[in-house]
């Protein structure tokens, strides 16, 4: 019954066979070898020691954080702290985690085996370790955002290596770029037999190749105001510069810069949901054109980002959050697809009981609960009132970026699990992530949201004891320990298994309708 | 920004959509999951979810335009005193009228005699208060949140903004919020609303000057 289910379509196929390639690969073939799952699989580990350090980060200002009017890091640690966290996090966890993923994928969905064009994804691994080298030798305290002319003058001696920092990401951004667009159209497909990964791939390789051009040439502009390169400035208004200029090009990448992420994560789903359900995604053709709408609405609508400034009641102002409000219906087009999937045919319990499934449908709601208040946040009314720079921005960019797009890459790297280590992961382990993960996001998550509402200004290091500030940030500190347990738990669980976990079965996702444990927990040798 | 304009409306219908959306798409999903019954919805449900939705942000949007025109419009007549076209027999729009330099970092409050404050603005109960902002360093914020209002400054522009004072006495929060260097975190003022009776020394009334 198994085979004739999994056999329905290109790409949806079991995939690989399980064979244990990180305990067999020496480092020096995982740092240079060209095969694509070794790059893939450096990538991901890069990845989560990001994850790590972003992480620690995080737990640190939370410290700092839980308590007004006492001091632990100071002003210029934390900023620089935080600073790190979000630079760490977007471009050294999230995007080259999905990417990776994808790098992982492709080859073995469009049948090509190979990873096309491997040499430009080794260079843009490799430039991004010597954005981060810069990142954290310079330790910018300007936040990611990067604000002219602030992140000129914070008075940092280094300022300048992270602006250089900026342009290496850009860099390696490009040749990711270019990686996943020339691998996502690789395979001999006809028109509406693509996988969606490879539409995915697609439309987000071309809007990496885009954006991070504005992202480069903003970078570039504050090395050059910084070092004085050019008499009259790009973007200091003191010398003649111009802030608008600044923010329309920031906001060109700074909205893609969250899609680039996103689109990936989303791919994964349509790549594993028909692989636990054992059947095809809902519709085919939703998918396809959400992704393009996606791709479509991420520049134009960048500057809802700045709304509250100059005027807010332009006709350009309102087509911006008309758009940015329509950005709504390719995501509601994706989450539909999900949901109707999952409501097509019994779920098997194989898959209710696989740890990447648990989190592939906890991902989903958590994509819910950050993207209907993205409705709210696009209209200029309320954004001028306590949505703008306030915690509540930070409640809904969690809830996708972790909520979702974390939540997704862990997914994929769980569903990857046995093809890379030829061994299962420990499933009781893999709940007590889950677990943590769930509750401790959803703390962190809403408790960002209530301190928002009740006005709690973003990058402050102390605040006064107004009611309902402290109770707030107490609940973000508990959910974000929380999320640390459950991230120690992960890589123990990780560690653990890749040497002592269960042999995976030749096909370590089988579609079994009724639960029996005995067989679940059995070796397959 | 609708306390400015004596109303709450729009923006609780506007929560509560949202929240309305997150418990559908929950409940949707948990029941996809959770309920024993399967279902094939068709293409004309999803076309339906899509026309309900376009529905929303055309009504979203004209709720939005209606209470930021309302303010602007509102901020416009204000500021034709300034342009030279008042009409004393109209009376003024704004009872007060501050000048604010926001700076790296504080704000510093200027009143209609020329006074300086550099940590509060004193108005009476209920009065409406304008203030014109401008920057000349960095980007910042200028947030109050009892009159619910944010605005963004950039050094190369000037932004007004309008509030109506709370009816209650005391010390209300000015806070800048965006992030404008090292010392943000310190920087805020206060908004003193003081009774009518009580007048302080330096500062007059705006009808006196």
């Amino acid at each position: 019954m198994s085979e004739k289910i999994e056999n329905f379509g290109p790409g949806n196929l079991a995939h690989w066979k399980p064979e244990n390639i990180v305990g067999t690969t020496s480092a020096r073939e995982l740092l240079f070898s060209n095969d694509y799952r070794k790059i893939a699989l450096k990538g991901i580990f890069t990845a989560f020691v990001m994850l790590a350090l972003g992480g620690f980060f995080a737990l640190a200002f939370r410290v700092e954080l839980t308590v007004p009017d006492v001091q632990m890091l100071g002003a210029r640690t934390y900023m620089t702290l935080m600073t790190l966290h979000g630079m760490v996090m977007v471009f050294g966890f999230l995007i080259p985690l999905v990417v990776s993923i994808l790098y992982f994928m492709l080859p073995k969905v469009m049948g090509t085996e190979r990873l096309i064009w491997a040499g430009a994804a080794q260079a843009s691994y490799w430039v991004l370790i010597v954005a981060a080298v810069f990142l954290v030798i310079g330790r910018p305290d300007f936040t990611w955002t990067a604000y002219a002319p602030m992140s000129m003058r914070t008075g940092n001696p280094l300022l300048w290596m992270g602006h250089v920092a900026i342009i290496l990401v850009a860099v390696s951004e490009f040749l990711a770029g270019a990686v996943l667009l020339r691998n996502g159209i690789a395979g001999k497909f006809k028109l509406g037999e693509l996988p969606l990964i490879g539409w995915a791939a697609a439309v987000i390789g071309v809007l990496f190749m885009v954006s991070v051009i504005f992202l480069g040439l903003a970078g570039f502009g504050l090395l050059n105001d910084y070092m004085q390169w050019s008499k009259v400035a790009w973007f200091d208004p003191s010398r003649g510069g111009s802030i608008q200029y600044f923010l329309y090009l920031f906001w060109s990448y700074g909205h893609p810069a969250v899609y680039l992420p996103f689109v990936p994560a989303i791919a994964v789903i349509y790549t594993i949901m028909p692989r636990f359900l054992g059947h095809k995604m809902w519709s085919y053709w939703s998918g396809v054109v959400a992704f393009i709408l996606l791709g479509l609405g991420a520049i134009p609508i960048g500057p809802h980002h700045f709304q509250p400034v100059h005027t807010i009641s332009g006709t350009y102002e309102r087509f911006v959050q008309v758009l940015t409000m329509l950005v709504f219906i390719p995501s509601v087009l994706h989450v539909f697809n999900w949901i109707s999937t999952l409501f097509m045919a019994p779920i098997p319990a194989s898959a209710r009981r696989a740890v990447p499934f648990k989190f592939m449908v906890m991902s989903i709601a958590f994509i819910i609960y950050g993207g209907a208040t993205a409705f709210l946040n696009a209209q200029i009314a309320p954004d001028s009132d306590f949505i703008h720079n306030t915690y509540w921005i930070p409640a809904h960019f969690h809830a996708m970026f972790v909520g979702f797009t974390a939540q997704m890459g862990i997914a994929g790297f769980y569903y990857l699990y046995p093809y890379f280590t030829g061994r299962m992961y420990s499933q009781r382990l893999g709940n007590w992530h889950f677990w943590l993960w769930q509750v401790g996001l959803f703390l962190k998550i809403t408790g960002m949201g209530v301190a928002g509402y009740l006005y709690f200004p973003r990058w402050v290091y102390d605040y006064l004891p107004i009611p309902g500030w402290v109770e707030a940030q107490i609940f973000i500190t508990i959910g974000g320990f929380m999320i640390g347990t459950g991230f120690l738990i992960f890589v123990f669980n990780v560690a653990w298994s890749a040497s002592r976990g269960q042999k995976a079965p030749d096909n370590p996702w089988p579609l079994e309708m009724e639960d029996i444990p005995s067989k679940a927990t059995q070796p397959a040798e | 920004m609708e306390n400015a304009l004596g109303i709450w409306g729009p923006q609780a219908i506007m929560m509560a959509i949202t929240a309305s959306f997150t418990v559908l798409g929950l409940v949707m999903l948990f029941a996809a999951i959770l309920m024993k019954r399967r279902w094939k919805p068709s293409y004309a449900f999803e076309f339906g979810f899509i026309a309900v939705m376009l529905g929303l942000v055309w009504y979203a949007d004209k709720l939005s335009v209606g209470t930021y025109s309302a303010y602007q419009a509102n901020l416009e007549e204000g500021t034709k005193k300034v342009s030279g076209n008042y009409d004393p027999e109209k009376g003024q729009v704004f009872d007060r009228e501050f000048t604010v330099i926001a700076f790296q970092w504080g704000f510093a409050f200027i009143n209609e005699d020329n006074e300086i404050s550099r940590n509060a603005a004193i108005v009476k109960p209920g009065q409406k208060v304008l203030f014109k902002i401008v920057s000349n360093d960095v980007i910042h914020g200028f947030n109050i949140p009892v009159a619910q209002i944010t605005a963004e400054i950039d050094p190369d522009a000037r932004r007004e903004v309008w509030i109506k004072a709370p009816d209650e006495p005391g010390k209300y929060l000015i806070q800048c919020v965006n992030y404008c260097g090292v010392g943000h975190a310190q920087m805020k003022a206060w908004l003193v609303v003081e009774k009518n009776e009580d007048t302080a020394s330096l500062i007059t009334d705006g009808e006196k000057a």
